[in-house]
């Protein structure tokens, strides 16, 4: 068994974990935002996990030397999808890109939505923090046998 | 060398390898917690520590297998971790490798003692 490759499953979420915060940060930075480089209102953007196989050297290495590794599964992210939600439109006649009718398209994001898939972001993040200081502990208490 | 091969060595290094195959199985666990479809995973401790008992399982060294935990409440992506259950196992399984780690290095002091003639 190899204790250091745990380190490298809570990595693989700890950057995901800080990718989905960044995706949603993103989401209320722009939560009024109307142009954008493909044109229209900005759309919501969504972060999607996959468990992934690990594919760390001693990972594989232990896969080929026992055959029975590549069980564990960190994570990744598979992707950013936008939310195929339609944009919100707002009566403002005086905005410069209101339509002919004068509605502005403005993007389908609610804070509260976006905060609460923050805190989940951030508590996944601090859980996986502390699996990451058990593990360290455990090495530290394996090397402490040599003493 | 029957002495310094004992068999609480071999018992307690058997044991030390089902806490670390459990803690990586926890670990995985926790980084799942929001993937949809995972399902928790979990290594069977106490078939493994049986193992371990059996003087003559000793040399197979099986690695421990994991599998799938029946019974967990479902969240509507299909996934199943609870960070109640894994945080609390973490723990648990800290403790249990600390445990073994204490109970191998006084396995050691003690061998150390006869070579000294007990000095």
């Amino acid at each position: 068994m190899n204790l250091f490759g745990m380190l490298g499953v809570s990595r693989s979420a700890l950057t995901a974990e800080r990718m989905r915060a960044e995706v949603v940060t993103a989401n209320m930075a722009n939560a009024e935002t109307t142009r954008t480089e493909e044109g229209g209102p900005y759309r919501r953007k969504l972060v999607v996990f996959r468990s992934q196989e690990p594919t760390s050297f001693p990972h594989i290495m232990n896969a080929r030397l026992a055959s029975s590794g590549a069980e564990e599964a960190g994570v990744k992210v598979a992707g950013v999808v936008e939310d195929p939600a339609p944009p919100e439109m707002r009566f403002e006649p005086g905005h410069p890109d209101a339509d002919a009718k004068g509605f502005v398209a403005y993007p389908n994001i609610e804070p509260v939505k976006e905060m609460a898939d923050l805190m989940g972001a951030v508590r996944a993040y601090e859980l996986n923090s502390s699996a990451v200081q058990a593990t360290k502990q455990m090495i530290q208490q394996a090397i402490d046998i040599l003493r | 060398m029957a002495l310094i091969d004992t068999a609480q060595i071999s018992g307690l290094t058997r044991f030390l390898d089902a806490a670390s195959a459990r803690h990586r199985a926890i670990t995985t666990n926790i980084a799942n917690v929001d993937t949809p479809g995972y399902r928790t995973r979990d290594v069977d401790f106490r078939s493994v520590l049986q193992q371990a008992g059996i003087p003559g399982m000793m040399e197979t060294s099986a690695t421990p297998q994991t599998r799938e935990v029946e019974g967990l409440m479902e969240r509507p992506d299909g996934n199943n971790v609870s960070m109640e259950r894994e945080s609390l196992l973490l723990a648990q399984t800290q403790l249990q490798f600390h445990t073994g780690v204490q109970l191998l290095r006084s396995e050691f002091r003690r061998v150390m003692t006869a070579i000294t003639e007990g000095k």
